[in-house]
């Protein structure tokens, strides 16, 4: 059996410095993952350039002598995915950098701004001898800002960067108006500290911890909670490769298996359900299979591939702050969770926020959570909107220092 | 060779580039594999832009040169703009690792054998804590040619193994991760390494059992030459890349050649001629690696440049170019960055210590202003005398004040040579090194 894997990439990025576009930056790419399954084993090819199947596969086929154990059937499937939601020239996107850039130098002059417009387009597909044709294409412009103002002795003061398909310049211009805008205002600590973020670092953390081999070899902080209520009642996580701002990432995972409905529930109500597997995973450990496989280019899939957003609540953010402030934090960097789930996080700049307006900058402080604590006691909610940084955003209690 | 256009500066960087993993986890073996990939970068510049090109088409250079002078705008003026006249012109080959000395030419079974081995000899499967081990063994070698516009040709490799152990220790629920990572050019240099490997497992494992949490506060700190080195990059190297203050007319003030930014204990260097993990002999502007002072005595003495940030400053280029793959343009990063070693008994540095924290180990950390630094082995030191693990998330320090906050400096210098550095979204290899030093105060969390 024979089953091919292409990853095409079309890149353009503009590259900015001193608030002035520097260079122009093109990087058009092709991967290929050739496989050969037979007796029990699979052999791999990798090519990063363009390669013909013949030559592929024969080179896949040399592989099988390094006798790699994959006792696994094929899956098959007939799907084609199309997220574009604009087609974007190089022009395009030279014109986007020029008008976005000059407005924003022209509007904050006393920042020094560096940072690119990229543009990237992507296509993977999967196909093999049982019939698998899986293809998924996207399409987005990410640009990101970092930001010095001229008077700051520090090398960077903060940065902002916003990712659409459809790209707007009114919704860049107003992140640059909340972050530069607000940076040179004050503002003092509010009075209960409430943590608005995107949370893909947070829950991060907490996927680790749902392995299913980790569950089952007891090295997860979850061992043994499976069942339990241990989060918020409010607190459901979904793998979901459907979720809008699941960017560059195809339906399928690693080992050509699909999802009902693209989703599944590992978390529900604060009770953790069961840990994500592929296919060798499930097997070793008679766990369920739940299609986690990542994708390998040039070795056999690995478990770990997951899309995992947090249930979102029905109010937005500025509701579910019910009139109280949040803090956004701008610049930060080192600490993170330890091996008891304990989080901290030196946080150089911030913002305090209404949830979708700064209100101005806030002393430096290192910021105190725990996993537990986050997604259980703390957690207040995902909003149904997306202020600020153009993502979902998560609020949680949390404690602050102002010692940094 | 290539036909350049007319007017403009030109350059292309092609890399050959050779990875392997062998990896094994609780006896299933699940990394092994092995890639070739072989990549360019083409650059013009026309006075005011780059534009740039990566491509995976070896024989499609000229097309993609000829493609990309159709963008930029002629200048025959061009050898005259300052950064191009700055470009260093050289024609050289260092290839350090061909023939038997290339570790390519090693097999897969001996490969195999040296994993094998250390799974043989440094895990314990009686330990009762212990629920995972992973043994890896990365191979891979480089070779890269830089072509300019000006006549440069130049062609130099680079090659590591790296073997990496791992363990898991659940102790009460809590999974502490014991690990060792050594890298070597050759690869027969991977050999002997047992004992160093369960010494730092059953110190791994003492610390799984007995670790308590740290009271957060300011705390006088001994630092390892681990962690010194994790130190000298972090909280200064960084600051030495030039290209954050090109124009900035306050960070210029501030970084003032002569200023005494530390204790008169401290001096740094990076070069990249030295064959550790940021052995870099030309850069990827083609300019010849030196040897940098960055702090000579406590001085301010000098900085890392790129040939445009040496220019706008008025300095000369350092050969600290360097891009993370063909796929980008380089930008300016630190190569092998060391704290020199001074003339302090490290042992004498604890002993003098009433209360504080010994920092063994660090597993990564970040430079801004305010420098972090993660550890992930640390101890109580209670006077002069190193007592119970602490579990320690982050430590902090403001870099100014901390350069003056050092006042004892070991003769225990050490490379630590299996660093990878993040910048701007670029990871490259590099090292560090440091002695043990001592720190009058840090904040501990």
């Amino acid at each position: 059996m024979k089953e091919k894997i292409t990853y095409t990439e079309r890149c353009s990025i503009v590259e900015f410095e001193e608030n002035q576009i520097i260079s122009f930056h093109k990087a058009d790419s092709v991967i290929h993952s050739f496989r050969v399954l037979k007796d029990g084993k699979i052999g791999i090819h990798f090519q990063k350039g363009e390669m013909d199947d013949t030559t592929g596969y024969a080179l896949a086929e040399a592989n099988l002598a390094l006798n790699r154990p994959y006792p696994y059937d094929l899956e098959t499937g007939y799907r084609k995915r199309d997220k574009i939601e604009h087609t974007y020239t190089d022009k395009d996107l030279l014109s986007i950098a020029k008008e976005g850039l000059g407005h924003i130098t022209k509007k904050y002059p006393q920042f020094t701004l560096r940072g690119s417009f990229s543009l990237q387009t992507d296509c993977w597909k999967q196909t093999n001898d049982k019939g698998m044709d899986y293809e998924n294409k996207d399409s987005h412009i990410q640009t990101t800002f970092v930001y010095k103002h001229k008077d700051s002795k520090d090398l960077v003061n903060g940065e902002f960067s916003i990712n659409q398909r459809d790209f707007s310049l009114e919704k860049l211009y107003e992140m640059a108006d909340n972050y530069l805008g607000n940076y040179e205002k004050q503002a003092e600590f509010p009075e209960e500290f409430i943590l608005q973020s995107r949370y893909y670092n947070f829950v991060g953390a907490l996927v680790s911890q749902l392995n299913a081999e980790q569950l089952a070899l007891g090295s997860s902080l979850l061992c043994g909670k499976l069942g339990e209520k241990v989060f918020s009642e409010n607190f459901t996580l979904i793998d979901d490769d459907s979720d809008e701002i699941c960017w560059h990432s195809p339906f399928w995972d690693g080992e050509g298996c699909v999802k009902e409905k693209d989703m599944r529930t590992f978390i529900e109500n604060g009770v953790p359900l069961l840990g994500y597997s592929d296919k060798r995973i499930a097997d070793k450990y008679k766990v369920p299979h739940t299609g986690n496989a990542y994708r390998s280019y040039d070795d056999i899939p690995g478990n770990g591939r997951t899309n995992m957003i947090i249930k979102r609540s029905e109010k937005t953010v500025k509701e579910l702050l019910n009139g109280k402030y949040s803090i956004v934090i701008d610049l930060a960097d080192g600490g993170g969770f330890n091996e008891t789930g304990d989080y901290v996080l030196p946080v150089f700049h911030a913002f305090l926020c209404d949830g979708e307006k700064f209100l101005g900058s806030l002393p430096p402080f290192t910021l105190f959570s725990n996993l537990f604590d986050m997604f259980g006691k703390d957690f207040i909610g995902v909003g149904s909107d997306q202020p600020v940084v153009n993502d979902k955003q998560i609020l949680i209690k949390v404690t602050v220092s102002p010692n940094v | 060779m290539y036909q350049f256009p007319k007017d403009m500066y030109t350059d292309v960087r092609i890399e050959e580039s050779y990875e392997s993993c062998y990896a094994i986890q609780n006896d299933d073996v699940t990394f092994d594999s092995s890639s070739t990939v072989i990549g360019a970068m083409i650059r013009i510049f026309d006075g005011t832009m780059w534009y740039t090109a990566s491509t995976n088409d070896i024989d499609g250079i000229q097309t993609e040169i000829d493609n990309l002078a159709t963008l930029a705008t002629p200048n025959p003026d061009i050898l005259n703009h300052p950064v191009v006249a700055a470009y260093e012109t050289n024609v050289d080959t260092v290839l350090r690792y061909t023939d038997e000395k290339d570790i390519r030419t090693v097999s897969r079974e001996e490969r195999i054998a040296l994993l094998n081995h250390y799974i043989s000899a440094c895990v314990d499967k009686s330990i009762p804590e212990q629920n995972i081990y992973f043994s890896k063994l990365m191979i891979t070698h480089r070779k890269k040619h830089f072509y300019s516009s000006k006549g440069s040709a130049v062609t130099h490799d680079q090659q590591y193994a790296i073997l990496y152990m791992l363990f898991l220790f659940t102790v009460n629920g809590i999974t502490n991760a014991g690990y060792s990572v050594f890298t070597k050019n050759d690869f027969h240099d991977l050999y002997g390494l047992e004992t160093e490997i369960i010494t730092a497992r059953d110190r791994d494992l003492d610390y799984a059992r007995h670790a308590v949490a740290v009271t957060p506060g300011d705390y006088t700190c001994v630092l390892s030459p681990n962690v010194s080195s994790f130190f000298t990059h972090e909280s200064f190297g960084h600051k030495s890349e030039s290209d954050y203050m090109l124009n900035d007319k306050t960070l210029q003030e501030e970084w003032i050649l002569g200023k005494q930014v530390g204790s008169n204990k401290i001096s740094i260097t990076d070069t990249g001629n030295i064959t550790g993990h940021g052995y870099v002999p030309y850069d990827d502007e083609g300019t010849k690696t030196k040897e940098t002072y960055l702090i000579k005595d406590g001085i301010l003495t000098g900085r890392l440049h790129d040939t445009k940030s040496a220019v706008t400053l008025h300095e000369a280029p350092t050969g600290n170019s360097r891009a993370q793959n063909y796929m980008y343009s380089p930008i300016v990063r630190m190569t092998n960055t060391y704290l020199l070693g001074g003339t302090d008994n490290p042992e004498d540095i604890i002993k003098e210590v009433k209360d504080g924290i010994y920092v063994a180990r660090a597993n990564s950390g970040s430079g801004m202003t305010t420098f972090t630094l993660n550890p992930d082995l640390c101890y109580r030191i209670r006077d002069g005398k190193l007592c119970e693990p602490l579990r320690v998330n982050v430590i902090t320090g403001n870099v100014f004040q901390t350069l003056f906050d050092i006042d004892a400096v070991g003769n225990d210098f050490t490379i630590n040579d299996c660093l990878n550095c993040g910048k701007q979204g670029q990871e490259v290899w590099v090292s560090a090194g440091g002695p043990t030093i001592r720190v009058k105060s840090l904040n501990v969390n």
